[in-house]
């Protein structure tokens, strides 16, 4: 009498081993687990991008104890205000404008044109105060001298 | 079916959790096509089976600092596999079909196929993408978690123990689980037995 007994049962399903997926399929597995890992990633909104890597680094130096969430925020929050602070301090001191006399934007025009790339030969003397020279700093042209001594010599320039 | 050595999974796995992706990128190349077989034959569906791979490997690349080696990577990342994909049957439910995926031409150099065509039996003269759909639609009628047992038992090769350590159940459980299953497709494949040729 056929009838399916275990044996059968077991034959016919170790069978379906042989349903494979398309050709290639495999091949092309991983490539598309990384493309799937790298939109999950940018998914995620910037501070936990970078919450996760400063885990990551805190987990590399083996002190797993203390790579816990908020040593990890800690880290992060230290990191931006150490760029904060740099960026911040790039902005230029106002020291060169109050040592060096330094001449208003309009005033520079009517002399007649300086550029960068042509140092003129023009003394200026200051004629406005050191308050306001500080809020002109970005539009003062550096000061060039016609004196024999040369610029760098010059003892109240500093840069 | 072998079970992978577990020293070079260890050693992997240890790179892995060093910082060192590219060792994940082998173990991943190494069990996908045994979890493929997993996953698929619980599913019966390849589009479902390629998600939900993708969220297992993604899964277990971000738990994998906490694996501490009490049991083998191939039992972790298979347990991994079961449980996701028993969860994703639930959400499922019964709105699915199936999309199989052929059978590779191999088979008919397979020992077991030439007996079972061969030998006087039901499917000695049966069509077989009829016998794979009466197979899988027999499977899809076997609760979720029989059909796990199936699958690991059967098709994958897993022994009892294993088995029950993936599933976190007794062998006892497992044993039990398989003979009912094993029942339940006897008596669906009972109507195949009866008109075995369409």
């Amino acid at each position: 009498m056929d009838e399916f007994d275990n044996n059968e049962i077991g034959r016919l399903l170790r069978l379906k081993r042989y349903e494979q997926p398309p050709p290639g399929y495999f091949e092309n597995f991983l490539h598309e687990f990384h493309r799937r890992q790298r939109d999950e990633l940018l998914r995620q909104p910037l501070w936990k991008i970078a919450l996760g890597r400063a885990q990551e680094f805190m987990m590399s130096l083996n002190v797993a104890r203390i790579a816990s969430y908020p040593v990890a925020v800690t880290a992060v929050l230290l990191c931006a205000a150490v760029i904060s602070l740099k960026v911040y301090q790039t902005t230029p001191a106002p020291n060169v404008a109050r040592l060096s006399p330094a001449v208003p934007v309009q005033q520079a025009a009517t002399e007649g044109g300086w550029s960068l790339a042509s140092p003129v030969s023009t003394r200026i003397t200051v004629s406005q105060p050191r308050t306001h020279l500080s809020t002109h700093r970005t539009a003062t042209p550096p000061r060039y001298v016609l004196d024999s001594m040369p610029v760098s010599y010059e003892s109240s320039l500093r840069f | 079916m072998e079970q992978p050595r577990t020293d070079e999974d260890q050693q992997l796995v240890a790179r892995t959790q060093d910082g060192n992706a590219g060792a994940f990128d082998q173990l991943v190349v190494k069990y996908t096509p045994r979890l493929y077989g997993l996953v698929y034959n619980m599913t019966s569906n390849h589009e479902d089976t390629n998600d939900l791979l993708q969220d297992i490997f993604s899964k277990a690349y971000k738990s994998i600092r906490g694996f501490r080696g009490k049991s083998s990577f191939y039992t972790w990342i298979h347990s991994i596999a079961v449980n996701m994909t028993l969860n994703f049957l639930k959400k499922r439910g019964r709105r699915f079909h199936l999309s199989l995926d052929d059978v590779d031409a191999s088979i008919q150099n397979d020992k077991e196929f030439l007996e079972v065509t061969q030998t006087s039996s039901p499917v000695r003269e049966a069509d077989l993408s009829e016998l794979q759909r009466r197979l899988n639609e027999a499977m899809m009628k076997l609760s979720d978690e029989h059909r796990a047992v199936v699958t690991m038992f059967h098709i994958q090769g897993m022994p009892h123990a294993e088995i029950s350590k993936i599933l976190n159940v007794s062998e006892g459980t497992v044993r039990s689980r398989l003979f009912y299953a094993n029942r339940q497709l006897q008596n669906y494949l009972d109507e195949f037995r009866k008109n075995p040729v369409t």
